[in-house]
């Protein structure tokens, strides 16, 4: 007789759990998970850490305001250490983390690695910051980039050295000695052949193009073999390390040239200015944008550019930079106009959502329109208004100097004082 | 033609000290316990970082720094030693090298964890003087570093030869079994030369603040060479250490300039394994101090 009282009980409460938690699954609408697949640790830690910080307040801001279709967003995070790690990672969160959206990953290898796993398994994969062509150049069908191509930005260094920087000091294009160098992986070669073959379209003289290895600890011989070729202009690719090894190291030997043109990662952070303090000053930076003057982006973007800086700023104590404002801007295209376009998390239903949509220039936080190439363009899923600008250090901070729509300063410091008059 | 290779030269001596100064710990280590520490680049990391802090938190000028540097590191090596290394002394190699490379990973990500992904930098008194000799230049931190770098070889050269725990260790280096039947307590042995090679490197890295930038994982841009450097120039050889911490920085430096900066690092290494095939003890090492275990 107990012994059937205490079955029953035991069915009774084992049935009355399992109604609280179907009532209670029935209330709480299931948040829409997309994959954050960055390197958070290793080399690339940094940056990568910063893109992701930038799109977590695109998802904050999105999730405080009923989040997508009436559901809360959640990352489920993915460490893409290395381009290994990001193959594993990219399985892990398609396969055990069911999402049906990647975003990341900042890096150009990494995001080569990962989006091939994500096209087999037909899983949108958006990235925001990774800039080598190749990445939308192998006819994938669900990738998609918002942010502009290593192309653009070597093209655009070269433009900008014949077109702005010869006449300001004092030559025509054909006369300015110009050396081009990068870093060997996937990023600096991709900007480094853009930037060649531009120079050699323009006619410029390009005196040396060399490649280095990013994680070299020494670089004189490099700068040896610039000084031996004496360039007036050094279109530089380099990340972090190697960007501050490079500029340390003229330093050291006395090299000087009248204008260093950086092209993103390295040349564009924080780190460069509180590496140099005053030297910094003059170097210019071809990347992303930082707009910090709201007037020149469409008056109607929600959140507005001030809110979004003042929120990274408070929760992160210092201003958004680069590539904070990529992630954030990645993030919040992909949130505000694709998904609720889409009306679904149905990768198909996204790619139709995300080829339809036509934002004009100044309609996003960098200044970018959004029209990605459409299938059987040979960049398909590259956002073709998306473009990079030219910036200067000046006491500190990068000032946007080209292209005229979005200046926000004069040039200075043009030809660069040599090291022993500064 | 000649003032330019004259300064390649330069360049490449003035590198292979900074090698050798880090490469000067590790062959103490690798050559005294036979343990392949991964963890040494973190060591040279952690260096830095107390550099930076002791810099940047109470202005302490990086040359002074290493008055705390060194006993701080010295302190982190015994403890490493006895909670990592002393354990898996009797394991296969592999579990040592699993031993290490764990170690070194931790290290890695605690220093992201506390200290995050920026590049920290510091600025010390002759941060920015360079050295000028006729046509040649160079800065003086780096030169500072070399000169350290002759010191410390020279310091722990007579401390192995002239005192009786030096030439305890130089005992373990030849042979192990037969130092213990000589008397000498080969754990207490192992234990000093942990402490004593990440006080070295400690040393490398308060240098070397000056010269770098620090990050989580900074020390992985030196370890692969300070290996190189060690097996190059004889395990547990002071004076192989640093002439081959010499000669891969003088030989980086030219084929940097002559065939390529790409290249620079496969040229050594390719000298490097012409160097085995020839000598497998090394440069300076002792034939037969080559065999593991």
């Amino acid at each position: 007789m107990k012994q059937n009282a205490r079955l029953i009980s035991l069915i009774l409460i084992a049935g009355l759990w399992l109604a609280v938690c179907s009532a209670h699954a029935a209330h709480a609408a299931e948040p829409i998970r997309i994959g954050a697949l960055f390197p958070y640790t290793g080399n690339l830690a940094k940056l990568g850490n910063e893109s992701f910080n930038g799109a977590d307040i695109a998802r904050e801001w999105i999730n405080r305001h009923g989040g997508i279709l009436g559901r809360q967003i959640e990352w489920v995070k993915g460490d893409a250490v290395d381009a290994k790690a990001a193959v594993g990672e990219a399985e892990r969160l398609i396969t055990v983390g069911k999402v049906k959206v990647i975003f990341g990953t900042y890096s150009s290898s990494l995001s080569n690695a990962a989006s091939e796993v994500a096209e087999r398994h037909q899983v949108i994969y958006w990235e925001q910051g990774a800039i080598a062509d190749n990445v939308t150049a192998r006819g994938f069908q669900y990738i998609f980039r918002v942010c502009p191509r290593a192309s653009s930005f070597g093209v655009m260094a070269v433009e900008f050295t014949a077109q702005e920087l010869a006449p300001k000091l004092g030559f025509k294009a054909r006369e300015l000695k110009v050396a081009i160098v990068n870093e060997d992986t996937l990023y600096g070669s991709s900007v480094g052949a853009a930037a060649e073959q531009k120079a050699k379209e323009l006619g410029l003289n390009v005196v040396a193009l060399e490649p280095y290895s990013a994680k070299a600890v020494d670089l004189s011989s490099l700068i040896m073999k610039l000084q031996a070729k004496k360039p007036d202009v050094v279109i530089a690719t380099s990340y972090m390390n190697d960007a501050i090894l490079f500029w340390r190291q003229a330093r050291e030997l006395n090299f000087n040239c009248k204008a260093l043109v950086g092209t993103g990662a390295g040349h564009g952070m924080m780190d460069f200015p509180e590496a140099f303090g005053k030297y910094a000053d003059g170097v210019f930076n071809v990347d992303f944008p930082v707009i910090k003057d709201p007037k020149v982006l469409n008056p109607k973007l929600r959140p507005s550019l001030t809110e979004f800086r003042e929120a990274f700023r408070a929760k992160h104590g210092r201003d958004a930079a680069v590539h904070a404002t990529a992630g954030f801007v990645g993030a919040m295209v992909l949130f505000q106009d694709v998904i609720p376009k889409a009306g679904s998390l149905i990768p198909d239903d996204i790619r139709k959502a995300a080829l339809s949509l036509n934002i004009p220039v100044g309609g996003t936080w960098q200044g970018w329109g959004v029209k990605f190439a459409p299938p059987g363009h040979p960049a398909a899923g590259q956002n073709l208004q998306s473009f990079p600008m030219v910036m200067q250090w000046q006491g500190g901070q990068l000032y946007i100097v080209s292209p005229q729509k979005f200046k926000e300063k004069e040039m200075t410091l043009l030809p660069l004082p040599s090291w022993d008059k500064r | 033609m000649a003032s330019v290779l004259a300064q390649l030269i330069l360049n490449g001596i003035l590198l292979g000290g900074l090698y050798s100064l880090i490469s000067i710990g590790l062959t103490l280590i690798f050559g005294v316990i036979r343990v392949v520490n991964f963890a040494h680049g973190e060591f040279l990391m952690l260096a830095m970082y107390i550099t930076f802090w002791l810099n940047s938190l109470q202005g302490v000028d990086p040359y002074f720094s290493l008055l705390l540097v060194v006993p701080l590191l010295f302190l982190a090596g015994l403890m490493a030693h006895r909670l990592v290394i002393q354990p898996i002394l009797g394991a296969p190699s592999y579990m040592q090298i699993f031993a290490t490379v764990g170690l070194s990973l931790v290290m890695q990500n605690m220093a992201l964890f506390f200290w995050k992904a920026d590049f920290r930098s510091v600025e010390s008194f002759c941060s920015t003087t360079s050295i000028r000799l006729l046509a040649l230049i160079c800065g003086a931190p780096k030169v500072i570093a070399f000169s350290a770098s002759v010191l410390i070889t020279f310091a722990l050269h007579l401390f192995l030869k002239e005192t009786y725990l030096g030439k305890a260790i130089r005992a373990v280096v030849q042979d192990r079994e037969a130092a213990q039947l000589m008397g000498i307590d080969i754990y207490r042995i192992y234990l000093v030369t942990f402490g004593l090679g990440t006080a070295c490197v400690g040393v490398a890295g308060a240098l070397m603040m000056p010269i770098y930038t620090v990050f989580p994982t900074v020390g992985v841009y030196f370890v692969l060479t300070a290996f190189v450097v060690v097996v190059l120039g004889g395990l547990g050889s002071l004076p192989g250490a640093f002439l081959g911490g010499l000669i891969i920085g003088v030989v980086e430096s030219l084929a940097g300039f002559f065939i390529s900066p790409q290249l620079k690092e496969a040229i050594y290494f390719v000298i490097f394994l012409a160097v085995l095939v020839v000598r497998p003890s090394g440069l300076f090492g002792q034939i037969g101090a080559e065999e593991l275990g």
